[in-house]
């Protein structure tokens, strides 16, 4: 019985093992590079002691291609993105999840369609549509795109973090007087803290990370981090150094959130499990 | 009895239909003040509907509710002043007890001074008074049962709707909760709706309950009116334990021939075939009467149920001591007279 379970627990620790190996490794690769210089970096065979250097970060936080402005712009675009998508995504999600009116199947179905389409195939309308208002190029351009598609995402994972709060709970709620309002601030939100906190992540996440939409959308003014790391990548010679230590710079909140998100996911699961609360 | 005082409750005619299936058939019911009335039905009766649409969760498709005389129909639940247990408690597991208890007073702007004395006073009624500070998810069933209960009481509703409260406590605990509830209920003097598929708790706890099978209320009463003059064969068959034997047999003037056994009854009629039920305390082994051959011998220790085989059918006896049968025994059996009751086998009504 126990060696069954040891063993158990090796073999899983195992498979974790590899698949960590897996994904860990082009991250510490560019962990390493980002500490070497240029000649290092090229050096054949690969050199895994060397004399480690902070010039990089020197460089591509204050020298001539800085991207610090670059960063602010991800924050802004990312910050903004991710506050009005929750900010339509918390009540959206409530309604899909718990209230009945009108066309609620359509129009659930309709929020999920617009995940249908490639995002590649809409870069040209969104363009030409931004060309029109005049939206190319700015922060409010970006974030409307942005919320194309982080908005159905994060309606249907708040759908179903509602769906998770059991019915007679509010039931309970609106006949202690509380009305629906206060009924989903009192009762129904503290149970969802969760997973509002992970849908709030991942939206934040996603926008960080972007690419496609802002190396076509952005411009000048309003480049993010991830288009702005390109630049290290020219004709001529590609600075896999400093490429490397913008994206550690990039990755750094990406790492801390996915860390604090954890904690989140596991209490976001936990939370509201009362014994003997469950759904008829 | 009619709705007079306060805390009357009143249903006309309420029907209720999700989407092509009709969960209730034209519901009639009076509940007068102060009244202990049990809702009882086996699942998917309908009785647990009718306590939502009394606590304002469900709309009504036809019908009237109402309450003190008032038209409540189209109330909202926070509008109707009742208070509810649910199955699951649903308490607020963020909360403590104490803020779960407050809950309700808090919503509608009582002063915190009133609020925890309020508190104080319904936890202590269900003896959680020293268990306020911790949350739900500390308590054990029993203590999160009397936690919903004191939610429920804090705000003395004129009516107090219970949905199978008893149904997640073991069975030592439910005899006992059911017992306090009842005397917390006459301390109260507030009118109760309490459902159950329990025939034993309706029984125990009623000072009248309808019986719910399949969407309608096929009897009210008191539990020993149900008891005695069950008015249908599936009410003669839902209450007691165990419940009632029913098997086909000719009424033919002052006796009933099953089998080809004739055994005396106290009324006369027929001659016509009926479905004849008797009690199983009313049934003995006798000397002559109707040949069974013994099925099974359980002993309860103060009392003992005996099932036989007869006419193709199960049918039990109880009595208070183990009577000298094992299994497989053929005996005869019988009852007294009076004991008889008859139904019409086509309609299942009482005759």
């Amino acid at each position: 019985m126990s060696g069954r379970r040891t063993f158990r627990r090796l073999a899983l620790a195992a498979v974790a093992g590899f698949g960590l190996a897996v994904w860990a490794f082009p991250v510490l690769w560019a962990l390493l590079t980002s500490f070497k210089t240029e000649r290092d970096v090229l050096a054949y065979p690969p050199k895994f002691v060397f004399v480690p250097t902070l010039d990089n970060y020197r460089e591509v936080l204050f020298g001539a291609s800085s991207i610090l402005p670059n960063l602010w712009s991800s924050l802004v675009v990312a910050t903004a993105a991710t506050l009005l998508t929750m900010l339509i995504a918390i009540p959206g999600g409530y309604a899909l999840g718990r209230l009945r009116y009108p066309f609620k199947r359509a129009s659930g179905f309709y929020v999920l369609a617009t995940q249908m389409l490639p995002p590649v195939g809409l870069i040209i309308p969104y363009y030409l549509v931004l060309q029109k208002v005049g939206g190319l190029d700015t922060y409010a351009g970006l974030v409307a795109i942005y919320l194309t598609f982080s908005l159905p995402f994060a309606i249907w994972l708040m759908v179903s973090y509602f769906e998770d709060v059991p019915l007679e709970m509010e039931e309970a709620a609106l006949l202690d007087r509380a009305g629906r309002l206060r009924a989903l601030w009192h009762v129904i939100l503290p149970q969802v803290r969760g997973g509002i906190a992970v849908t709030t992540i991942f939206v934040f996440l996603n926008a960080w990370n972007e690419f496609m939409f802002a190396v076509v959308l952005g411009g000048n003014r309003v480049r993010p981090v991830t288009v702005a790391m390109f630049n290290f990548i020219s004709v001529e010679q590609t600075q896999w150094a400093r490429l490397a230590a913008g994206a550690m710079l990039a990755m750094a909140p990406v790492i801390l959130l996915g860390i604090f998100a954890q904690r989140h996911i596991v209490k976001g699961l936990t939370v509201g499990a009362v014994k003997g609360g469950g759904r008829r | 009895m009619t709705a007079a005082g306060p805390g009357g409750v009143r249903l006309e005619g309420v029907v209720k239909r999700h989407g092509a299936t009709t969960v209730l058939h034209g519901v009639d019911l009076a509940i007068a003040p102060g009244e202990f009335f049990v809702l009882l039905g086996p699942s998917g009766s309908g009785k647990t509907t009718t306590l939502r649409i009394l606590a304002g969760l469900e709309s009504v498709s036809e019908g009237r509710v109402l309450m003190d005389g008032v038209d409540v129909t189209t109330q909202q639940p926070g509008e109707r002043d009742v208070a509810m247990v649910f199955q699951s408690y649903a308490l607020y597991p963020h909360m403590t007890v104490a803020g779960n208890i407050g809950f309700p007073l808090k919503m509608v702007g009582t002063p915190r001074e009133r609020i925890d004395e309020a508190v104080a006073a319904a936890a202590a009624k269900v003896g959680i008074g020293h268990l306020l500070a911790r949350t739900p998810g500390q308590l054990s069933g029993g203590q999160q049962q009397r936690c919903a209960l004191a939610r429920a009481i804090v705000r003395q509703p004129r009516l107090f709707l219970l949905d199978e409260p008893l149904s997640n406590l073991d069975a030592k605990l439910r005899l006992e909760t059911r017992l306090e509830l009842h005397r917390l209920q006459r301390s109260l003097g507030v009118t109760t709706v309490y459902v159950t598929h329990d025939q034993e708790e309706a029984m125990t706890l009623a000072d009248r309950f309808a019986v719910f099978i399949e969407g309608r209320i096929v009897q009210v009463g008191t539990p020993r009116e149900v008891y005695a003059t069950p008015q249908t064969v599936d009410v003669a068959g839902f209450i007691g334990t165990p419940p009632m034997n029913l098997l086909p047999a000719r009424w033919d003037g002052d006796a009933v021939v099953i089998d080809g056994a004739r055994l005396p009854v106290g009324r006369t009629g027929g001659p016509r075939e009926v479905t004849l039920g008797v009690r199983p305390a009313d049934l003995r082994i006798a000397e002559r009467g109707l040949p069974a051959i013994v099925e099974r011998v359980e002993d309860l220790g103060d009392s003992a149920i005996v099932s036989f085989v007869a006419a193709d059918r199960l049918l039990k006896q109880k009595s208070d001591r183990l009577p000298d049968v094992r299994e497989g025994d053929a005996v005869h059996l019988a009852f007294a007279p009076d004991a008889a009751q008859f139904f019409d086998p086509g309609s299942g009504a009482r005759l």
